[in-house]
């Protein structure tokens, strides 16, 4: 029983990456428009559908304290409207085309995105351009937008687990940007002018720093056409992004935090490398060994074997700088001290007892699961394409972390805990009696 | 969006069945062609399968035609406790069988309690579908249900309670569904109540599990890379050679006809919502496809008119949708808001202007149109998974009946305006409806 365990892991790792199913196929074709964009699109023919990922090298991360939420609140009012369309009109085109388009700022992108069906692929093409290229701007739009983040931030501030999460990654991030939640912070985004605004645009939106990304059942060599048609106006620029911040160095601690609530929350962070680094896929192996699925070790001690908690689990993002590791759970006032010292123990034990064959081949046979079923949709795909290539790391990222975290060794494992997995920042939300 | 690793899989209540639309069915036109195969089994157990070659994944559910509904009111929260405990071993699978036989080959598996139905749902490598079925089959009736770890189970049951009275849009769905379907089964919640949970035995759980999940019940879905004739065979080898029970399940009664209620409750935070409840068709109703439509007109896009006039136009809301829950026995058609404190009233009241409107003119020909067109993207976005496939296959078959979900998308197609305003004002009562509103606790 125990050996075919081992096998089945074994096999199906390898089935991830020599399959080209698994893999990225149909293969991608990627393309540089004079002007320096980059066109990634991959034909699928699965379904009838397309989806779009606009992404410009430009995010939170390259935000200050003053400037907190420019990205989002921008990209958020890009939608707004265009020089030729009402943000109701936009809305609506997309919907005739079975479809939507929706804009974000994230943490080391922003995005424009959109899906419709397949055979409209032209159409939306042309909104996301639009979108892109002809944004209104218009300061009631913008003002409308901010009264929407200010209450989305608001919401946050008010909801047990949210409210925690940004607490613990303000405390492990300190000032640096990482810190604060993509959507800003409340000071700022209150003062955000539309002149920023404009300066923000004219810097972010160039096409160096901008990737085009479209999955679906489309032509693929027509689509890079119409791209090059759509976007070749945009005019080459010299400048570069602007220098992400130095990196932080959390000093660990402890922060407890009394709302009206049910339960308690338990979050337990730490800072490991960036997406580039030799030891990220080890540490995401680390965290699938620890929070991966039914079968990690929280869920099962914490969980299965002691009731403590339902939702429990580990978060670890892709981020070029140093990303964060972060146990959470959610528990009963009553059993916090069990639950808390259940998880320090569980990050103990893992620092100082190697990780078994066996369990090592289960995390990376779950992480290497979970990477293949989240590129599955096409919108995902194309998120996946647009996001790699933006930050640097390139569209074909995912499979060579797919290789990496297969051959992440039991030691590399036992050394990435001992090195990352020291001074805990713990933030505790504390309910209280409503 | 910058992706965080996804949280580990919880077992999910859904509080609300297929939360906003009935509308899951194939398109004709470009879409996958291939209808699925469908097979009753000697004993009842009911099989459909839908060979889908480009997946490298096969998906797997297990539907089982019980839910909060079929409790008595000493078992409030059976079926959605069993379907924890299912996960838990069988004299064949020791505890742990989750890691062995699916996370540990990169696939995955969840659950979820609803009022009509229960669903188990497996992804693994396409060759894996065999041992997948022999796994449901084994899980489906021999779950050992053991003594000590029931009380375990109590207590994440417990926190998964404490979780949804900590979101206050679940809370509020919850607690608007009591009012709508008040002395109803759908008025109760799925999850239970603590001391029922505290209270519950093996023995009771172990009768409720012997009584439900019989051959009768069962509906076994697959789609992937598979072979359908070597599905067929392999259900007929597992499912097919469980005995027939002979067990009827109770009809749903029909709920009472809706007494308006208004109620505020306070709650923490400085932020107020807004729900406003009314019944809806059920699911197999000829008004069904209309009131879906009705609902994506008023509330299920940026486009949408409720979107357009409270949170554009009035200012009055930061978010505002529409939704319908078609279920077996009834139907509820909710439009909830979140917004400031002190709007509550002026909002409530452009809901009414609002459906005042669609009572009295007919909506335009190209929010029909897009109405339609959205349900047809939904479901060809469904379709690029195995697993959006098998989860409107598998619905269909326990709740309803699959040839009228294939039929569902051309149901649509044929909704004229006048329809719609003939459904509005058949369901949306301009004073007969239920209002909660969640409102901040003064300090």
């Amino acid at each position: 029983m125990r050996r075919w365990v081992t096998l089945g892991a074994a096999g199906l790792a390898a089935l991830l990456l020599a399959t080209p199913a698994w893999a990225e196929t149909p293969p991608v074709a990627r393309h540089v428009l004079p002007n320096g964009m980059t066109v990634l699109v991959r034909e699928n023919p699965v379904a009838p559908v397309v989806a779009v990922s606009l992404q410009v090298r430009a995010g939170s991360r390259f935000e200050t304290a003053e400037t907190a939420g420019v990205t989002n609140l921008l990209l958020r009012s890009m939608i707004r409207g265009s020089a030729r369309r009402s943000a109701v009109q936009l809305a609506e085109a997309a919907e005739e085309i079975g479809g939507s388009v929706d804009a974000s700022g994230e943490v080391e992108t922003a995005e424009i995105r959109g899906e419709a069906l397949a055979r409209h692929w032209e159409m939306l093409l042309g909104l996301i351009a639009e979108v892109a290229l002809e944004p209104a701007l218009a300061a009631e739009a913008i003002e409308q937008e901010r009264r929407l983040v200010l209450s989305q931030i608001q919401t946050r501030g008010e909801t047990p687990f949210p409210l925690s999460f940004d607490t613990v990654i303000r405390d492990l991030y300190g000032g640096h940007p990482y810190g604060w939640h993509s959507l800003g912070l409340k000071a700022s985004v209150e003062r955000l002018s539309r002149e920023a605004l404009l300066a923000h645009y004219r810097e972010a939106f160039q096409p160096e720093r901008m990737v085009l990304a479209v999955s679906g059942q489309v032509p693929g060599e027509r689509v890079a056409k119409t791209a090059e048609r759509l976007f070749s106006r945009l005019v080459r620029s010299a400048g570069a992004p602007a220098p992400a911040a130095a990196g932080p160095a959390p000093a660990g601690g402890r922060r407890v935090v009394a709302r009206p609530a049910q339960q308690a929350q338990i979050l337990i962070g730490y800072l490991g490398p960036g997406l580039a680094d030799p030891t990220y896929p080890a540490l995401r192996v680390l965290g699938a060994v620890l929070g991966g699925g039914m079968s990690g070790r929280l869920f099962v001690e914490i969980r299965d074997k002691r009731g403590l908690a339902y939702s429990i689990g580990v978060l670890t993002p892709y981020r070029t700088g140093p990303a964060f590791f972060l146990t959470y759970l959610g528990t009963a006032r009553q059993n916090v001290a069990a639950a808390e010292a259940a998880v320090l123990e569980e990050l103990e034990r893992i620092r100082t007892t190697p990780v078994g064959a066996e369990e090592l081949a289960r995390a990376k046979a779950y992480l290497l699961g979970n990477l293949a079923m989240d590129r599955r949709t096409n919108a995902r795909r194309a998120w996946y394409l647009a996001f790699f290539e933006a930050v640097g790391a390139g569209w074909g990222f995912p499979d060579r972390y797919a290789r990496a975290v297969e051959a992440v060794t039991v030691a590399e494992v036992a050394a990435t805990a001992q090195r990352y997995l020291r001074r805990p920042t713990i933030v505790l939300l504390e309910p209280q009696a409503r | 969006m910058s992706r965080l690793a996804r949280p580990a899989p919880t077992l999910l209540v859904l509080l609300l069945a297929g939360a906003c639309s009935v509308v899951s069915a194939p398109a004709p036109e470009r879409s996958d062609t291939r209808t699925p195969a469908r097979k009753v089994l000697n004993n009842g157990v009911r099989v459909v399968v839908q060979e889908f070659g480009e997946s490298e994944v096969v998906s797997l559910h297990l539907w089982v035609r019980v839910g909060g509904r079929d409790e008595k009111p000493s078992e409030l929260g059976l079926a959605h406790y069993l379907e924890h405990m299912l996960f838990k071993g069988t004299p064949l699978r020791a505890p742990g069988f989750v890691d062995r036989e699916i996370e540990g080959l990169g696939g995955r598996i969840n659950a979820g309690t609803s009022l009509d139905y229960t669903y188990y749902h497996v992804v693994l490598p396409g060759s894996r579908a065999v041992a997948g079925i022999e796994m449901f089959a084994d899980i489906a009736v021999n779950s050992t249900l053991a003594e000590s770890l029931l009380d375990l189970e109590k207590r994440v049951v417990l926190e998964e309670m404490r979780l949804g009275e900590d979101n206050p849009r679940r809370y509020l769905f919850r607690q608007l569904y009591q009012m709508l379907f008040d002395g109803h089964p759908y008025g109760r919640p799925v999850i239970g109540t603590e001391e029922l949970v505290r209270g519950l035995t093996r023995e009771t759980l172990v009768s409720f599990y012997r009584r439900h999940y019989v051959p009768e019940s069962f509906v076994l879905v697959v789609v992937g890379p598979v072979k359908t004739a070597e599905v067929l065979a392999a259900a007929e080898r597992t499912f097919g050679r469980l005995p027939r029970s002979g067990f009827q399940r109770l009809p749903a009664t029909t709920p009472q006809d809706l007494p308006p209620k208004k109620l505020s409750v306070e709650r923490p935070g400085t932020q107020a919502y807004l729900g406003m409840g009314w019944h809806g068709p059920k699911l197999d109703h000829a008004d069904t496809p209309v009131v879906d439509l009705l609902v994506a007109v008023l509330g299920q896009s940026r486009s949408g008119r409720l979107t357009q006039a409270l949170r554009e136009r009035a200012r009055l809301v930061t978010s505002v949708s529409a939704g319908y829950s078609a279920l077996e026995a009834a139907g509820a058609v909710v439009v909830s808001a979140q917004l400031d404190p002190g709007k509550l009233e002026r909002a409530e009241a452009e809901v009414l202007n609002e459906i005042r409107r669609v009572r009295e003119r007919e909506v335009t020909e190209g929010e029909l149109r897009r109405a339609v067109t959205a349900a047809e993207a939904r479901h060809a976005f469904s379709s690029e998974t195995a697993e959006g496939r098998a989860w409107a296959f598998g619905r269909a078959e326990a709740v309803w009946r699959l040839e009228d979900e294939l039929a569902y998308i051309n149901r649509l197609r044929s909704v004229r305006p006048e329809q719609i305003r003939v459904a509005a004002r058949r369901y949306l009562d301009l004073e007969r409806y239920t209002r909660l509103a969640l409102v901040p606790k003064p300090r």
